[in-house]
């Protein structure tokens, strides 16, 4: 029977895919990944251990470990703190798992004698004409492609995704059901290596602040900020302004990022149309199947959990290209990603560089 | 199983368990008490301070338990708080239980030197002598390493520590058995040694103070043991300790031999199929049946596993909390790159290993490496 190494972060979805394949008669393994090394109480890497432990232990499954934290920090960590420095919000995650996941971990899993490797993401996959498709999760509040679009057809058909098909209700009742302690465990969010501590405050500890003004939208000096590194296009809180220097009492939002003058540019209202864009633009092109989709009409998505937006493709080279949407999209962010959809079908995504109309 | 982890721990005598079932069942009453079975439990214990003592050349007051290696080396670094001469010198290769205490008690102001050690894993006796200043106080050196076995020069650094009038401590946790350990010989003030490292019960260890003025209690409380550790007395793990200690130095020279005839199989073995291998550490000087072996082009991890699927039990680097593998830092300071370090794994025999044993785990590391 085929050897799998299942990734068990210590979360329930690993937990029960691994289940699943047992289940199916494969012979599999549990490898725990630790990619951040941090002596602080926020790190819970020791207590993610114990939770996959004690889901091995119940399926009775040998569990072992591998560190890529070297890896992490120079594939993962290092351009994340350029893309801050630089005023872009980038998305760790989607990096971690085209490099460390579903690379260093894909071949240790093979080293060690694994024919795939098997994750608990909510997608699904189809084999088509000697080609695999990555298909959202039937759980479409699940869904994880957005953090998967960066994978190749390679990287893809060496991973099975039990869980794909399940929704997070099922996942936990079967979960209870085989006894593993975090059933009930919440859902991790946010950036895997900062946890639950105060973003701003970690990130401080890698890069000086450089506070500066906030301006408004007619170039009124408003307030200060601590750094535009802390702020994202379209955030509305946190910004330390509130209403009365206009005639409307409406929300401030962040709508653009002066580096050059180190000035946080926002506007009134979360209907202001300084807040949405028409066209986009973004590099670093993936295309799951490695070629451009021959189609006109596709959707996609600008952010994790937002519907799907209506868009084509106007202009194409190998490594630029320009998205123009049916409608206009709200603070599309440089350095996260748009992944584009036909579909249940992630087609790929590239990095979002600027947003125009 | 095929346990090849004794430096990790080691299996429990057979002897040394039904002594401490017996005396968990029947020594129950608290060795403080003066009635009968006080007296009881209290003989037993002073009957293996007087074993723990025979093994090491020491007196039975010279003599006090703990929980194990990592008190007792606490309990001989804590005590320079509060002291005039409070500076302290060890080395770049020991255990967590003394550099990670060092570099607590700096912020309580207690300052520190760490020597480094050459290519072999040996402190250099000269590099310690330039290290002491006139309020040093204390040096710690372990006795033999943990990760590669390198035996430390101890007898000589104890004769510097006389002529500067400084003590000298010693972590003896990976010896016991594996070399004639004599207290008087080597000139220590202090030595630590843990009991499941010679195949004894876990959570108990030993303090050798020379000279009971030279040492705090750590934990503080009641009078046991001479008032330098406070604590109702584990008395059935003592007597294990205590018969563990008796057995493992009294046939000591068979035990040696076994460790050295399985240590030469095993590498002889593993040059006949794999002449790359690197062994680590002092050859010359060395604690018998742990072998430290680099596997140029493998990575340990992934040996590990391998190794684990045949039931086959070793080690490698430091493993951590969460289960995974660093690079061994006691092979970093001994100027071991990076790649060859992550491809170490310890191989550690005991008493309970057969030749047999050695056979099979060549004939699955040949298996992997091919």
């Amino acid at each position: 029977m085929q050897h799998i190494s299942v990734g068990m972060s210590g979360g329930v979805d690993s937990a029960v895919a691994a289940s699943l394949l047992i289940e199916k008669g494969y012979n599999v393994e549990g490898i725990f990944m630790k990619n951040w090394e941090d002596d602080s109480n926020y790190c819970t890497a020791e207590t993610d251990y114990k939770d996959a432990l004690q889901a091995c232990d119940a399926l009775g499954i040998p569990l072992r470990s591998v560190n890529f934290s070297k890896e992490y920090w120079d594939r993962v960590f290092k351009h994340f703190l350029e893309e801050y420095k630089n005023g872009r919000t980038p998305n760790p995650d989607i990096l971690c798992n085209s490099e460390i996941k579903f690379k260093e971990f894909l071949n240790y899993a093979i080293n060690l004698g694994a024919e795939k490797i098997a994750t608990g993401h909510y997608v699904r996959q189809k084999f088509v004409n000697g080609e695999v498709q990555l298909l959202k999760g039937l759980d479409l509040n699940k869904d994880q492609t957005y953090f998967l679009h960066g994978l190749s057809q390679h990287q893809i058909s060496s991973t099975i995704f039990p869980v794909g098909d399940l929704n997070k209700k099922q996942v936990r009742d079967k979960a209870k059901k085989l006894g593993f302690n975090n059933f009930n465990k919440k859902d991790s969010v946010g950036i895997c290596f900062i946890g639950e501590r105060n973003f701003k405050e970690f990130l401080q500890h890698y890069i000086p602040a450089q506070p500066g003004n906030i301006i408004s939208e007619n170039g009124k000096k408003i307030g200060r900020h601590d750094g535009l590194m802390y702020y994202t296009l379209g955030q509305r809180k946190g910004l330390g302004i509130g209403g009365g220097y206009s005639e409307k009492n409406d929300a401030w939002y962040v709508f653009n990022k002066d580096i050059k003058n180190n000035e946080l540019i926002v506007c009134q209202g979360n209907q202001n149309p300084a807040l949405y864009h028409k066209y986009l633009s973004a590099s670093k092109i993936n295309w799951i199947s490695n070629k451009c989709p021959n189609k006109d009409r596709l959707t996609a998505k600008i952010r994790y959990r937002t519907l799907d937006a209506p868009c084509k493709i106007i202009d194409l080279n190998d490594d630029d290209i320009i998205i123009e949407f049916d409608h206009t999209v709200f603070a599309a962010s440089p350095g996260q990603s748009v992944v584009f959809y036909d579909g249940e079908i992630c087609l790929g995504g590239a990095v979002i560089n600027t947003a125009f109309n | 199983m095929y346990y090849f982890d004794n430096s990790a721990t080691t299996p429990i005598n057979e002897k040394v368990l039904n002594l401490i079932i017996k005396t968990q069942k029947d020594i129950y009453g608290n060795a403080s008490s003066i009635h009968q079975l006080g007296r009881k439990s209290k003989s037993t214990i002073e009957k293996a301070r007087e074993q723990v003592a025979n093994a090491i050349g020491a007196n039975p007051d010279q003599i006090i338990f703990t929980s194990g290696g990592t008190e007792s080396n606490n309990q001989v670094l804590w005590s320079r708080l509060g002291k005039k001469k409070n500076h302290i010198i060890s080395n770049t290769i020991e255990h967590p239980a003394i550099l990670k205490v060092l570099e607590k008690l700096s912020s309580f102001g207690i300052k520190h030197n760490l020597v480094s050690v050459d290519e072999k894993g040996t402190v250099s006796i000269d590099e310690i002598n330039a290290a002491i200043s006139t309020n040093t106080g204390l040096i710690s050196i372990m006795l033999g390493n943990n990760e590669v076995g390198t035996i430390q020069p101890i007898k000589k650094i104890s004769q510097l520590c006389i002529e500067k009038e400084v003590l000298i401590h010693t972590d003896a946790v990976q010896c016991l058995g594996k070399i004639p350990i004599d207290v008087k010989d080597l000139g220590v003030d202090f030595l630590s040694l843990s009991a499941h490292k010679f195949y004894g019960p876990k959570g108990i260890g030993v303090l050798y103070i020379k000279n009971k003025n030279l040492v705090s209690p750590f934990l503080i409380g009641g009078h046991q043991e001479s008032g330098l550790r406070a604590g109702t007395e584990d008395i059935a793990s003592i007597a294990g300790l205590g018969l563990a200690a008796e057995l493992v130095t009294s046939k000591i020279d068979d035990h040696m031999t076994k460790l050295n005839n399985l240590e030469n199989k095993f590498k002889t073995g593993l040059i006949s199929f794999f002449p790359q291998a690197i062994f680590n550490g002092n050859p010359d000087n060395k604690l018998p049946g742990l072998i430290s072996v680099s596997f140029p082009g493998f990575r340990s991890d992934i040996l590990m596993a391998k190794l684990d699927r045949a039931a086959i039990a070793v080690s490698s680097g430091s493993a951590c909390g969460s289960g995974d593998i660093k690079p061994s830092t006691i092979l970093a300071e001994m100027g071991i790159n990076n790649e060859t370090n992550i491809s170490t794994l310890r191989f550690s025999f005991g008493s309970t290993n057969s030749s047999k044993e050695i056979n099979v785990l060549l004939n699955t590391l040949q298996l992997i490496l091919n």
